[in-house]
């Protein structure tokens, strides 16, 4: 109700801060438009061009022929059904568990925050490997019980999914809860309102713009995850679209690429469709207010009560983040697949091997690590300024521009990487410029893949800030780069920081896009892991992922710690 | 035994700032040089990546003047990374390496191979060369059973051990949706008297388990998860070497063979080096060392390594490769119906 009502006088402003805004910069808002058709539309059309094309000349015969097909629609219902089911469960998942963290008294919250993110870094197929052999039958669950939910079927892929993915929605929807006044639900209370009507009517209203915009990512990182539908929907005969494309590319036949073309627009018209879900949902949403973050808890609990709650918070993360990481940790330490966790079976050989005599591992690690943080900065730099762009409401341009960044993110890796090859093996045709089979190809690849949740955690963070904030400071005789440096930076800071956290980590674990386009020299660490695993080598690829997981969270504890800094020095000045 | 010097070497050369080119070319300097087997060389290839690794370097210490670059991936991956190349108009391979023949026949069929009848392949056995010289075979994988150890202690000797009851629900194999081997072997043992599809129909009335490719057989089995799986023998030779519960057996009725042959692209720009590349491969030399990384050699006359049989000890099971290749979408239809595809 809030939200509606003190919309509307903010809308009559905006119509002349638009004009006064854009004039002159018009042709910086055209090179912009320009730069994204390029980057993200370009590579696409030509893989669409190949779904309308047969023989040279124009044709729909691809489309008839598929749509007619009962197991493309078998295939898109199975989609929708893993889409939807996964969806919500990252979606209650990441909402309840931003909500307890941002406003209940727990304590050890940066731990926990943390173990949080563990399910995004390990491979998915580790994470699934984990979990079967935790629901097996030599399992504990099993053993104890007797009986075991079968995870090779539907609702194994929808666990799996929702709880690889609800961190998406956590980390964009934390920092929107801390944001909210905490005067708006005493005002609320002391009107009466009951603590339930306080939260369904004021807080996840307010929290929207973070919860629909992870929510967005996780629907779209659930679209076109490959990994764990394989794993799980083979064995159960599910396929859905992720996997019927991967299955129409390797099948070799003549129209192998144009039949995967067709299916990925209607991936992508899902895609969409999620899109435009969320933007009605975020159409009535605008706050108004500038709030500082509050990390103070606003929900007391009694110590027995708090104590049941912190322990049912770790048995949670126990179960989604450690055990995954156990399993993994333990299988690095066994000498040959198979052979039981006794100590005669362990040894440090398959660590001795991959970091002291396999030469890649170490060019591996150097090159997804510039990569990653090249992509950041690329993506951090021009993913705000399309965000702010988006903010500012400039039109229909930038809402465009928003629709063709998603596209790339939602398209499974394989095909992307095979629209990377058409479009930039020769820009122009009968030109190379050598950029395919570089270790360019693979940093373009990664900015066009992951540069709209840089978009999203900017646009995010840019929601909460009211737009009086920043005419105050021009009125005040800031502009540029001062006004960003001293009133907006300090401001946004968490929710950049949370995009460019989550670039970076998805371009350290990429996987499927780089399998196609790396080349000699230029080997990423997903790379190397997906050539141990294909090779039967399970154990060194445990290893090697064993000490990368311990090194992001190494990474994780000195980011939490300069955050900290960061509060005290720079956001005491405000 | 693995040569591990090298890799280590190239390490210590890595941390040092300088590259590996100038650590090989140094190292084989001495040697003779042969005019015209010189310049870059692009090599696409399926074969697990220290195996690719070692082909590459003893050919570089054969021919200093030239250098190889490698690209790896699944053969599914590296087809489909051709393919994107010839769409967008020039193919960047010279040499290509993968899993099967009918592959290749389908490459040859889209006119993308270079006919190179290499001196060399008048040692392997015709079965297995292109009779038009588009591609070879380099080695032999035979696809035979693998059985966890402890979960079962006699060994089976026949394929019908998967359709008895006692294996009710215990064996795993790979899809041939995703794995290109399997889709060769779905071809040939269907085109068998005594198998045909009534086996696959036996198999999965007796629930036959599938997965995504011959890694996730090797796990299901080792793990101790299924007893028997169709599997890849390197594979499971190699795990039983390492120490994992598990023996390979090769059934009485005969396996099928899948070469890994090599062909030459037809838009090649160093057609010198490619034949040069691909007579190293079929050669002697090359083929010991296949056989010391762990395959079964093609080559006449070369032992095959510990635990793996030679050609000439295992019963071979074929069809028409260009057969195969026209039946290979309906083969894979008919399969998807047997086990229940939705």
């Amino acid at each position: 109700m809030i939200s509606h009502s003190s919309a509307a006088p903010e809308k009559r402003t905006e119509a002349p801060s638009f004009f006064s805004f854009f004039h002159p910069k018009k042709w910086f808002m055209a090179i912009g438009f320009l730069l994204v058709v390029l980057v993200f539309v370009v590579p696409v059309f030509r893989l669409v061009l190949l779904s309308v094309l047969e023989d040279g000349s124009w044709s729909a015969a691809h489309y008839s022929r598929i749509l007619w097909e009962a197991a493309t629609w078998t295939a898109v219902k199975n989609t929708l059904y893993a889409v939807a089911g996964s969806t919500v469960l990252s979606l209650a998942l990441g909402v309840s568990m931003a909500w307890t963290m941002a406003y209940v008294n727990v304590r050890g919250k940066r731990w926990m925050q943390l173990f949080i993110f563990l399910p995004f870094i390990i491979p998915s197929y580790i994470t699934t490997l984990a979990w079967i052999q935790f629901l097996g039958k030599s399992g504990p669950v099993f053993s104890l019980f007797g009986w075991a939910p079968n995870l090779y079927s539907m609702g194994g892929i929808i666990f799996l999914l929702g709880i690889s993915h609800y961190p998406l929605v956590y980390l964009f929807t934390v920092d929107v809860f801390r944001k909210i006044p905490r005067e708006l639900e005493e005002a609320a209370k002391t009107a009466g309102a009951s603590r339930r009507h306080v939260l369904f009517k004021i807080v996840l209203p307010l929290a929207l713009p973070g919860i629909a915009g992870g929510g967005l990512l996780a629907f779209l990182t659930n679209l076109d995850n490959f990994g764990i539908p394989a794993f799980l929907g083979i064995p159960a005969n599910i396929r859905v679209l992720s996997t019927y494309i991967y299955e129409q590319i390797v099948g070799f036949g003549p129209s192998a690429f144009a039949r995967a073309a067709v299916l990925s627009v209607l991936l992508g018209a899902i895609a969409l469709a999620g899109t435009c879900v969320q933007g009605l949902l975020l159409k009535r949403s605008r706050v108004t207010e500038t709030a500082p973050r509050d990390t103070l808890p606003r929900v007391y609990l009694t110590p027995i009560r708090q104590r049941m709650l912190e322990a049912g918070l770790w048995l949670f993360l126990a179960l989604t983040s450690f055990v995954p990481f156990l399993v993994m940790g333990a299988l690095s330490l066994i000498k040959a697949y198979g052979l039981p966790f006794r100590l005669e079976n362990l040894s440090l050989k398959n660590y001795h091997y991959v970091f002291l005599e396999d030469a890649k591992t170490g060019s591996a690690l150097w090159n997804s690590v510039s990569l990653a943080v090249l992509t950041m900065g690329i993506c951090l730099v021009a993913g705000t300024a399309l965000a702010y762009v988006r903010y500012r409401g400039g039109g229909l341009l930038p809402k465009w521009m928003e629709l063709f960044v998603t596209i790339p993110y939602a398209l499974p890796g394989t095909v992307l990487a095979l629209c990377m090859i058409f479009a930039w093996m020769q820009p122009v045709p009968g030109w190379n410029p050598g950029l395919y089979g570089s270790v360019w190809i693979l940093l373009i690849a990664y900015v066009t893949r992951f540069f709209v949740l840089q978009v999203r955690g900017s646009y995010t963070a840019l929601l909460q800030v009211d737009p009086s904030m920043e005419e105050a400071a021009r009125v005040s005789g800031a502009h540029g780069w001062v006004k960003w440096r001293r009133v907006l930076l300090p401001l946004l800071f968490p929710g950049l920081a949370g995009g460019a956290l989550l670039v970076f980590l998805m371009v350290l674990t990429e996987l499927t896009v780089s399998s196609l386009l790396w080349s000699t020299g230029s080997e990423t660490i997903g790379v190397v892991i997906f050539n141990y695993e294909q090779a039967g080598y399970t154990t060194y690829s445990t290893a090697f992922a064993s000490v990368l997981v311990l090194a992001i969270l190494a990474g994780g504890l000195l980011f939490t710690a300069w955050g900290k800094w960061w509060e005290r020095k720079v956001m005491k000045k405000q | 035994m693995r040569n591990y010097l090298l890799p280590v070497l190239a390490l210590a050369a890595f941390s040092a700032g300088c590259s590996q080119e100038a650590l090989e070319s140094s190292e084989a300097a001495g040697e003779e040089k042969k005019a015209g087997v010189s310049g870059t060389l692009s090599f696409y290839t399926s074969q697990p990546d220290e195996d690719a690794q070692a082909l590459v370097t003893a050919f570089g210490e054969k021919y200093p003047e030239a250098k190889v670059e490698t690209f790896r991936s699944g053969t599914e991956e590296v087809i489909s990374k051709l393919q994107a190349e010839q769409q967008a108009g020039s193919v960047q391979a010279d040499v290509l390496l993968v899993a099967d023949a009918v592959t290749f026949e389908s490459l040859k069929e889209e006119d993308m191979l270079l006919n190179y009848a290499s001196p060399e392949a008048e040692h392997i056995p015709e079965d297995f060369v292109d009779p038009d010289g588009a591609y070879a075979g380099t080695k032999v994988m035979a696809t035979g059973l693998v059985v966890n150890t402890k979960e079962e202690s006699k060994m089976p000797t026949s394929w019908s051990v998967l359709t008895e009851e006692a294996s009710k629900g215990k064996s795993i194999m790979p899809s041939p949706f995703y794995s290109g081997a399997a889709a060769y072997n779905l071809g040939v043992l269907t085109r068998q008297d005594d198998l045909g599809w009534d086996f696959y129909k036996n198999v999965k009335a007796n629930g036959m388990g599938i997965t995504k490719g011959n890694g996730g057989v090797l796990e299901a089995v080792a793990s101790g998860e299924k007893t028997y799986g169709m599997v890849v023998d390197f594979v499971a030779a190699r795990a039983k070497q390492e120490g994992s519960p598990v023996e390979l057996v090769y059934p009485e009725e005969g396996v099928p063979v899948i070469t890994e042959p090599i062909g030459i692209m037809k838009g090649t720009d160093n057609e010198e080096t490619a034949k040069a590349f691909v007579d190293f491969v079929l050669s002697e030399e090359g083929q010991k060392l296949a056989a010391e990384i762990g395959y079964t050699p093609i080559r006449e006359g070369i032992a095959a390594p510990e635990g793996l049989r030679t050609l000439d000890e295992m019963n071979i099971l074929t069809a028409e490769t260009s057969e195969l290749l026209k039946a290979r979408e309906e083969d894979k239809e008919l399969f998807g119906g047997i086990f229940g595809q939705q």
